[in-house]
This record gives structure tokens, C-alpha cells and sequence, in this order.
């Protein structure tokens, strides 16, 4: 029974980055643009957190380091895909390198270093003291509830319950519409590549601030590129997300486990599982009708918006 | 339309010369390269001095441009193979997957089938081959048969292989005898030295023939303008009755198969063993090498030879402050850059009254730039 407590403990713990991440790319894909630069952002979104932890031991002013340093990269995509209009899938594979480059460039002095500021984890009062149960689900750290709770509930309300959601999922749909309703496209774009940038800068705090604290290269080791798929998985919307990143967290968590445990089956099988199910989960529903959702992605994703081509 | 607010106007080009191409890419990269330069300046380092000992330490004398040949091999290997999913619009990423791959096939057959050691090479090259073909075939039959976007499907293939060689050369084939950490034994079978070099081998010429027989393949045979009709217009390909699916197939195989000759030589030619550090991500800087050379032969030698300058300057000038990891940030800066200068080729700002447009083909015309497709997922 620990072994299922335990998993469970870190399945969540290590899918919190996958939410962080995906929710920014969701929102990011339902305006219209395919960022493929995600494992960029995280990784900067993460060195930026462990560089400010040197000069201060605040852990949210090292959070809103990981965001702004998200959000900066945000910038430098929407100015090359949104304003200059370049291909997206190309500038993306761009920040994947600068991104993941100068993360390992600038974290290379802290390498190893131990954190000054990480989160710790808090107590629910009362639903932490069911047991082994309760520990697992309800002792995390701050940043992991609100990976899980917040963030994704107040993506849903505002694509699904606010008017400036149906903008923007207009603007992801059907740009040409959008703009003559009176949306400024343009701005609706760069507004949430600034947005999702700063919400994937702390999924790359979750990672340096709460679940492996602290720099080492190959911290990110594609959670970024996971996040993307499991955005594919969730079919763009936010609650089947959470739920895909809890199947990553847990693929993780039992090859964690298995080493720990010395099962027969080799650490580096359990670490490809969770890449060979998302191509399962990418491939099913395609190849199968039966498993056929309403998988279509925002009709004018990775497509520049030009107002005199309309 | 408004008139009074927005008088400049970006305005499509019907046609962009191929010199206008060459231009704006060069000057992409110059940008890129001189930003990098006053960053290092700005930041108290000199500039001059890093770039002096970058071009020593590359050009600088025969044993040093030897390293940086031997590191533009897979590079260039990688970037044919690239290049080819390019020709049928097929963005293979995974190409660093396929050439890990080719590279523990290979190991495998030089640890385990004995023989003359020309016949080692022979198999452990057909080998490397065909696990990169096969490693691709999954996203390849996706992307033909189902629409499965090839971008993803590929990518997550290649961490796959990262963690296969991990397990092979951490575990499986674990060289347990000799001082070495997280490797296989050395697999004895290696190619010729090039006129007698220690560090250089005849490696080096097999990815400069692979751009010979490409070009000359796509310049004059029936298969490769079938590729190149369907990378243009699939549609049209397939009412003129070519096999679009088979040859979707074909290509992103041939792609993969390449990059596992790719891993073949890196392992006959360089390291000699399996190890966690096999690739120092080679398959992605072939996409970069790829996707800046566009279409022309001589563009990928020289692009490549570009991108090994800039990583060899990381390990050369490493006591200036530079580094790998930075020459990484500065390749996704060139690409990033050259991304934009390849729209202001096809555009121009334009401040003329309104006038008629250019009707806009819905397929953008593909005469000299091959990434200009918008790719959705799934």
C-alpha cells in the first residue's frame, strides 16, 4: 500500500510542470499559435528562478523571476511569429536551442549548487491526516496545488465562461471573423504569448523551486515537449489535461519507484514508457475511429494572420 | 480594409529571386553572429579576441580544422537526411532519434559478428541503415495514412533512443574492464584514416557524396520529381496518379536511413563506442543546417560547415568564456532570425495607395524555401 501512496505522492508532484506547461501552450495553440519552443521556455523559466534565488531567499520573487523570464521569451516569439509573421513551427524549434542553450550556459556555475529558496510543502488542514491517502494527495507544495487547481480552473472560465474567452478562442478559430467583430488579433496574440509564456516560466519553477530543487543540466529532459503532447492528448481543453498529466506524472513516479524497489525491468524502459503511451495516445484516436473525440485543433493554428489577405 | 490607420501595408512578392533569398538569409546569420559579438563585449569580454581564437582554434592549422571536419560529418549527414523530408514537406525532427539508432545498430553487429573488417563495416553500415529506416516507419506510416503530424511522432521517438542508449551502454553492453563510465566496449571495426591521419577518416566524404547523388537524383529522375510534385501540391500529385502515401513513406524511410548511416560513421569514424554521450544533439543542428540552406547543394556544405565553426568555437574558445551551451543559444538565435528575414523576402512594405492585390495562392508557391508550410498537430 506505501508503493500506491508513494506513486501517487510523486506522480503528482512531477506532473505539476507538465500542467503549468501544457496550460500555457493551451491557451498559446486556442489563440492560434503552435508554440513548439515549450522545452525552451521551462528551461529558462527554471534557470531564471535559480538565479534569482542567489541574491534573494523569497521564494515568490524567484517565482515571478521564473515567470518574467517565461514571459520574456513570449516576447521574442510573438514578435518573430505574431508581428513579423514568421513560420511558427520553425521559430519555435529556434527557442527550443536558445532557450535550453542559454539555460545551461547560465545555470552552469550553479550546477549542483543547493537552493536557498524552494517551496515546502503545506499541510490541506484536516484532509492530510486520512492516512497514507491523505498524505498523498493533500501534503504539496504551494506551487503544486495551484498547478493543479487554479491555474487549470481558471483557464477553463475564462475560454468557456467569459467574453474575452470567446474572443480568443474566435481569434484561434477564425482570425478574419474576429477582427471584423472589432478583436485586435494582433494584440490578443502577443497578450498570451506574454501570458503562457510566464505560466510555462513557473512550470520551469516547479521544476528548479519544488520537485528537483536547484540547477543540474538536463533538469527539463523534455517535460516541455511532453506538456506538448499531452496538449494534443487533452484535445485542447484544460480538464483532460490535467488528467493526461497525471498520467505522465505517474509513468515518472514508477520509474522513480522501480529503481528504488531494483525491479527487473530496467530504469531507462520505465523512463521511455511515458513517451511510447503518447504516441499511443496521439496515434489511437487517429487510426481508430472508436476513439475518435472531438479532436480538431483550433482551426487556425500555426497560421500567421494577415488583415489584407483576408 | 482601413484606410486612414494603417498606410503601411505589408505586400506579398509574386516572386522572390534566388539571390534575394541568398541575401536576406546571409544577412540573417551576419546579424545573429554580430549580436553574439556585442553581447560578449558588452558583458566585459572581447569580442575581437573571442573571435580570433574561435577562427584559430577551427581553421587555424590542419589538426584543428580536422576536429571541426570530423564534427561537420554527422552534422551534414544529418542535414541531407533532413533535407530530403524536405523535398515531400515532411519535417522529420527525429532525425536525431534515427542517427542514435544507426549508431547502436552498428555497435551491435561490430560487438557481436565477427569477420574481416571490411565486412564489418559493410554490415554494421546496412545495419545503421536499416534502424533508422524502421525507426522512423511508425510516424512515417502516421503521417501517410493517417495525418498524424510527423513534428511530435518523431520527436518523441528520439527520446526513446536516448533512453535505449542509456540502457545499452550504461547496462547491456557496459564495457565492465576498461577505466571508461557509461560506455560499451570499443567496437574494434573503424574506417581508414584519411591519407594516413589519426583524427580524420574517409568519413568525412560520405555526406558531401550523399549531396552529390541527392541533387543529381532530384535533378534528373522520375522518382525524385514524383517527390517533388507531391511535396508541392499532394493533391495535384495524386490525380496525376503518383503513389502519394508510398512515397511519403519512401522518403521519410530514405530520411531515417541516412541518419542511421550517420550514426554508423560517427561510431566507425569518432568515438569507437556506445556512451550516453554519443550525440552531441547532431540531428537537431542538421534540421538548423537544413532548414538554412533551403534548396541549393552548396548552400548545405557551406551552412554546415557554418554551424561546426560555431560549435567547434565552444569547445576552441572555451577559456574565453564561451561554450557549447551558448553556441547552442546562439544557433536558435540564427535560426530564429533567419526565420523573419525569410518572410522579408517574401513581403514588402509597401506605403503605395490601395491598390488591387495579387490574388494570394491558398498553397504558398514553394519555389526556393521549403519550411514555409503551416503544419497543424494531429
Amino acid at each position: 500500500m506505501n508503493i500506491v501512496f508513494s506513486a501517487t505522492r510523486t506522480a503528482i508532484d512531477s506532473g505539476a510542470v507538465i500542467v503549468l506547461a501544457g496550460s500555457a501552450e493551451l491557451l498559446m495553440e486556442r489563440t492560434g499559435m503552435l508554440n513548439l519552443g515549450l522545452e525552451g521556455f521551462v528551461a529558462i523559466g527554471a534557470v531564471s528562478a535559480v538565479i534569482a534565488a542567489s541574491s534573494t531567499s523569497s521564494v515568490w520573487l524567484c517565482l515571478l523571476a521564473a515567470m518574467a523570464g517565461g514571459a520574456l521569451m513570449g516576447s521574442i516569439y510573438a514578435m518573430a511569429t505574431v508581428v513579423c509573421r514568421a513560420n511558427q513551427v520553425l521559430c519555435g524549434l529556434a527557442l527550443v536551442l536558445f532557450g535550453t542553450g542559454m539555460a545551461n550556459h547560465l545555470g552552469a556555475g550553479f550546477s549542483g549548487k543547493p537552493m536557498s529558496a524552494r517551496f515546502v510543502a503545506w499541510e490541506v488542514p484536516g484532509l492530510s491526516k486520512l492516512g497514507g491517502f491523505g498524505k498523498a494527495l493533500f501534503v504539496h507544495d504551494p506551487l503544486v496545488f495551484a498547478a493543479y487547481t487554479v491555474v487549470p480552473l481558471l483557464v477553463s472560465f475564462l475560454l468557456y465562461r467569459t467574453r474575452h474567452g470567446l474572443n480568443l478562442r474566435a481569434v484561434g478559430e477564425n482570425p478574419a471573423a474576429a477582427d471584423a467583430m472589432g478583436v485586435n488579433v494582433m494584440g490578443m496574440r502577443f497578450l498570451y504569448a506574454l501570458i503562457g509564456g510566464a505560466i510555462a516560466g513557473a512550470g520551469g519553477a516547479a521544476l528548479s523551486m519544488s520537485f528537483t530543487p536547484g540547477w543540474a543540466p538536463g533538469l527539463v529532459a523534455g517535460s516541455g515537449w511532453i506538456a506538448l503532447a499531452v496538449v494534443i492528448f487533452a484535445a485542447w481543453r484544460p480538464g483532460w489535461l490535467v488528467l493526461g498529466a497525471l498520467l505522465f506524472g505517474l509513468m515518472r513516479a514508477l520509474s522513480f519507484i522501480g529503481q528504488e524497489q531494483g525491479w527487473s525491468l530496467p530504469a531507462p524502459v520505465l523512463n521511455f514508457l511515458p513517451y511510447v503511451v503518447t504516441l499511443l495516445l496521439i496515434a489511437a484516436p487517429a487510426v481508430f475511429k472508436r476513439f475518435r473525440r472531438a479532436t480538431t485543433p483550433p482551426a487556425a493554428l500555426a497560421t500567421p494572420y494577415f488583415r489584407e489577405q483576408r | 480594409m482601413s484606410t486612414s490607420s494603417a498606410r503601411w501595408r505589408l505586400e506579398r512578392r509574386l516572386d522572390v529571386s534566388a539571390a534575394r533569398s541568398v541575401g536576406t538569409r546571409t544577412a540573417g546569420v551576419v546579424v545573429a553572429v554580430l549580436g553574439a559579438l556585442a553581447v560578449f563585449q558588452l558583458t566585459g569580454r572581447s569580442a575581437p579576441d573571442i573571435a580570433g581564437e574561435s577562427i584559430k582554434g577551427t581553421f587555424g592549422n590542419w589538426s584543428n580544422f580536422q576536429e571541426t571536419l570530423i564534427i561537420l560529418t554527422p552534422i551534414l549527414i544529418c542535414a541531407v537526411a533532413v533535407a530530403l523530408g524536405f523535398r515531400i514537406r515532411v519535417w522529420n525532427i527525429g532525425v536525431e532519434g534515427q542517427f542514435l539508432m544507426g549508431g547502436w545498430a552498428a555497435t551491435g553487429v561490430g560487438l557481436k559478428v565477427g569477420g574481416p573488417q571490411w565486412l564489418q563495416l559493410l554490415l554494421m553500415a546496412l545495419a545503421g541503415m536499416a534502424a533508422g529506416a524502421l525507426w522512423v516507419l511508425v510516424p512515417a506510416l502516421l503521417k501517410a495514412y493517417f495525418d498524424v503530424n510527423e513534428v511530435i511522432t518523431t520527436l518523441l521517438l528520439t527520446f526513446v533512443a536516448q533512453q535505449i542508449l542509456v540502457w545499452f551502454s550504461t547496462d547491456i553492453w557496459k564495457d565492465r574492464v576498461a577505466a571508461v563510465t557509461n560506455a560499451s566496449e570499443r567496437v574494434n571495426a573503424k574506417l581508414p584514416g584519411f591519407f594516413g591521419s589519426t583524427t580524420l577518416n574517409w568519413g568525412f566524404l560520405v555526406p558531401v557524396v550523399l549531396v552529390i547523388v541527392m541533387f543529381v537524383v532530384f535533378r534528373s529522375s522520375r522518382w525524385g520529381y514524383e517527390v517533388e510534385m507531391t511535396g508541392g501540391n499532394p493533391r495535384a500529385a495524386e490525380f496525376a496518379g503518383i503513389p502519394v502515401k508510398r512515397r511519403i513513406v519512401g522518403v521519410m524511410m530514405l530520411s531515417g536511413a541516412v541518419a542511421g548511416l550517420g550514426g554508423m560513421i560517427q561510431l566507425t569514424g569518432a568515438v569507437h563506442r556506445l556512451s550516453v554521450s554519443f550525440s552531441n544533439q547532431y540531428g537537431f543542428f542538421g534540421f538548423i543546417v537544413a532548414a538554412l540552406a533551403g534548396a541549393s547543394a552548396l548552400a548545405l556544405l557551406l551552412v554546415g560547415l557554418f554551424i561546426a565553426f560555431l560549435l567547434r568555437s565552444g569547445i576552441a574558445a572555451q577559456t574565453r568564456g564561451l561554450s557549447v551551451a551558448l553556441m547552442f543559444a546562439v544557433c536558435g538565435m540564427i535560426l530564429l532570425i533567419v526565420g523573419v528575414a525569410e518572410i522579408a523576402t517574401r513581403y514588402r512594405l509597401s506605403r503605395a495607395a490601395p491598390e488591387p492585390m495579387a490574388p494570394v495562392p491558398q498553397e504558398a508557391k514553394m519555389s526556393n524555401t521549403h519550411f514555409a508550410s503551416a503544419q497543424e498537430p494531429a
